[in-house]
């Protein structure tokens, strides 16, 4: 997958194009407005990655030049900017996914799974782990043609583990996924401690309780 | 009391003061010149007399015998003149009050003794006018000058009022204009038509006042969104660098939990500096009410969101929403985030088995939505500082940024919800929502 990164922070832009790297995406950096409308202009991307707030050029205009190519990369607005979805969806320049910074790049490389097996059907909707399949478009779960019933949460939960499964998970960054757009005073790891535990008893029911590895003080870990 | 009334009040006083005042010294004062007048009256009648003396000789009243006297009354006895010849030794000339018989009739006289000598005779001339006359004189004159003063009171206050009513007219709008100020950026400063320099001064102040108020107020919006828009860029750097680090292969245990560390603390970071973006936001307009929300199914959906977290604490959530209401413009999301945050403190701070109650009924033509737990509840000196940002007045909680309240109020007042806390230390909370006058087509 070819990802160009919009980015006028460079720091922002390193880390994204070394976590992108190591999810093996073939990353390419525009640190100017000018610069990324050259560069969608000759080469052929799977994904922009565009920040709206560039100093040289006005975000809208560079969002309307991506939508008017023969070819139509998925677009993934990062904005520190509020309300600008409404205002995107208002002009019809409709983006693929908004991610308001500051964002989790587990969260970003989530969203853009989910692009890929939306836009481009390349994967299945399909994932396996250990005998459990998980759709995340009929939002089902099965072991051997057997239904697993859970609830909204601990589907969302598995879901973010499986689509992460090499990496520690932490309580943060699961809480982060779950409640992450709802601004609240107080952030409890036991709530997610909750979930897991309920999702732990339900899967040991079909396969060993080792499936999950609790990495103290820092979170969980799939174990393959 | 009103300055107005004040003043009216004042006047009045003062003019009934004097009123008794000159009630008091009218009579005597009265009196006083009605017997000099009288004095005077009698010594030009002894002019008179003496002229005639001059003229015809003093035979004219004396005629007949040297020794007979001279006394003449007219007709109602109000004046007398009297002479005759006396003995120089008892001379004593003086104006004094005396009775006098006449015609068996006993007189108050007002009299004028004088002792002349003519042709080496001694003579004694008596001038008298009745008393009663001259206090009919001053009592008409009296009550004249009663009624007059009387009226002349009653007129000025009447006018005083109407001048004071007029003159403070400005100044009672400029207390109307204040009176209407909810928040300081609802001020529009205006002209004031008067001339009174004064109000114009207090009028202009005032504006001019408003106008740092709401200039101070705009900056420190400003400021903070500014702030906090400016702070997403690195702490979303860190953000990121922290994840790429933690993915690092073979990483030390010991690293590891303090990259974790170092991400919860990144996260309170970014949850206060969202917190204070999304309340400047809302408090710049920049979020649309353009949804219709039905409190029946913003309640579920919080409790549907929230009821995992109170079955860890085993605090149960009873919902009572009989009637609904539809918000019309109402912004779906933000009205969730106040209704989650003030839930979820319920929770928080409730005990062990606890319960919380939602209620949503029409009260008094007005629909309230209450959240009532049975928790720790809020000491009455520290209710009024629990929406202030930064205030936690729980105990110290190191993941809680104490903006959740902050948020909660402003999402009400962005949506005009009159928000009203009742708390009993030890019994619990109650948050009410009082939503404005029930539309009964919405019902």
């Amino acid at each position: 997958m070819h990802v160009l990164i919009v980015e006028d922070e460079v720091s922002l832009a390193n880390e994204l194009s070394h976590f992108l790297t190591q999810e093996h995406y073939l990353c390419d950096w525009a640190f100017t407005g000018r610069e990324a409308s050259e560069k969608i202009a000759v080469n052929r991307y799977d994904f922009i990655l565009l920040d709206l707030g560039l100093p040289d050029y006005e975000g809208l205009d560079l969002l309307r030049e991506t939508r008017e190519l023969e070819y139509q990369p998925a677009i993934i607005v990062l904005t520190a900017r509020g309300a600008l979805e409404d205002r995107i969806e208002g002009l019809g320049l409709g983006a693929d996914d908004y991610l308001p910074k500051p964002f989790s790049l587990l969260e970003l490389q989530a969203r853009m799974q989910a692009i890929v097996r939306r836009k481009f059907q390349v994967n299945s909707n399909v994932l396996e782990f250990r005998g459990i399949l998980l759709d995340s478009v009929a939002r089902t779960v099965t072991y051997q043609g057997q239904n697993i019933s859970l609830t909204k949460k601990e589907f969302d939960l598995l879901h973010y583990m499986l689509l992460h499964r090499k990496r520690i998970l932490t309580r943060l960054q699961l809480t982060e996924h779950i409640w992450g757009n709802i601004l609240e005073d107080n952030y409890d790891s036991n709530y997610i401690d909750v979930h897991i535990k309920n999702l732990r008893k339900k899967l040991s029911e079909y396969i060993p309780n080792d499936w999950l590895e609790t990495v103290r003080g820092v979170g969980y870990r799939l174990t393959a | 009391m009103r300055l107005q009334s004040k003043l009216i009040l004042f006047s009045a006083a003062t003019k009934v003061i004097i009123l008794l005042v000159l009630v008091m010294v009218l009579p005597p004062l009265i009196n006083r010149i009605a017997l000099h007048s009288t004095d005077q009256r009698l010594l030009e009648k002894k002019e008179q007399v003496f002229d005639i003396i001059e003229v015809r000789g003093i035979e004219s009243f004396l005629s007949d015998s040297e020794e007979e006297a001279y006394g003449s009354y007219n007709l109602l006895k109000e004046e007398f003149i009297s002479m005759e010849p006396i003995d120089p030794s008892l001379i004593n000339n003086r104006i004094e009050n005396t009775l006098r018989k006449v015609e068996n009739e006993i007189v108050e006289y007002r009299v004028l003794s004088l002792a002349f000598e003519l042709h080496g005779e001694t003579y004694l001339l008596e001038i008298g006018r009745s008393l009663d006359t001259i206090r009919e004189t001053s009592n008409t004159l009296q009550r004249y000058a009663m009624y007059f003063l009387f009226s002349v009171v009653l007129l000025t206050v009447f006018m005083d009022l109407a001048f004071v009513k007029v003159l403070l007219r400005p100044l009672a709008l400029i207390v109307r204009k204040l009176q209407r100020i909810a928040h300081p950026e609802a001020f529009k400063p205006s002209p004031l038509a008067t001339n009174t320099s004064d109000f114009v001064y207090l009028n202009d102040t005032i504006n001019n006042m408003m106008g740092q108020v709401q200039e101070a107020f705009r900056k420190e919006k400003d400021f903070i969104g500014n702030v906090s828009h400016e702070l997403l860029t690195p702490v979303s750097i860190l953000q990121n660098r922290l994840e790429n680090l933690m993915a690092t292969p073979d990483l030390p245990d010991e690293a590891l939990l303090k990259l974790v560390e170092s991400q919860k603390t990144l996260h309170r970071l970014k949850s206060i500096i969202q917190a204070l973006l999304l309340i400047s936001r809302i408090e710049n307009e920049q979020y649309l009410k353009n949804e219709q929300v039905s409190l029946n199914t913003l309640v579920n959906d919080v409790v549907n969101e929230i009821s995992d977290r109170a079955e860890l604490r085993g605090v149960t959530i009873t919902v009572s929403v009989p009637d609904d209401f539809v918000l019309p413009n109402a912004n779906y999301s933000l009205l969730f985030t106040m209704l989650f945050n003030v839930v979820n403190n319920a929770i928080k701070y409730n005990k062990e088995g606890g319960s919380i109650q939602i209620s949503g009924e029409v009260r008094a033509g007005k629909y309230e939505l209450s959240v009532c737990d049975t928790g720790t509840g809020i000491a009455a000196d520290q209710l009024p500082k629990i929406f202030s940002r930064f205030k936690r007045t729980h105990a110290p909680d190191s993941e809680s940024h104490g903006l959740g309240l902050a948020i909660v109020q402003t999402v009400a007042k962005f949506h005009k919800i009159k928000l009203h806390v009742e708390s009993e230390l030890g019994k619990g909370t109650c948050f009410k929502f009082a939503f404005k006058k029930v539309n009964a087509s919405l019902i």
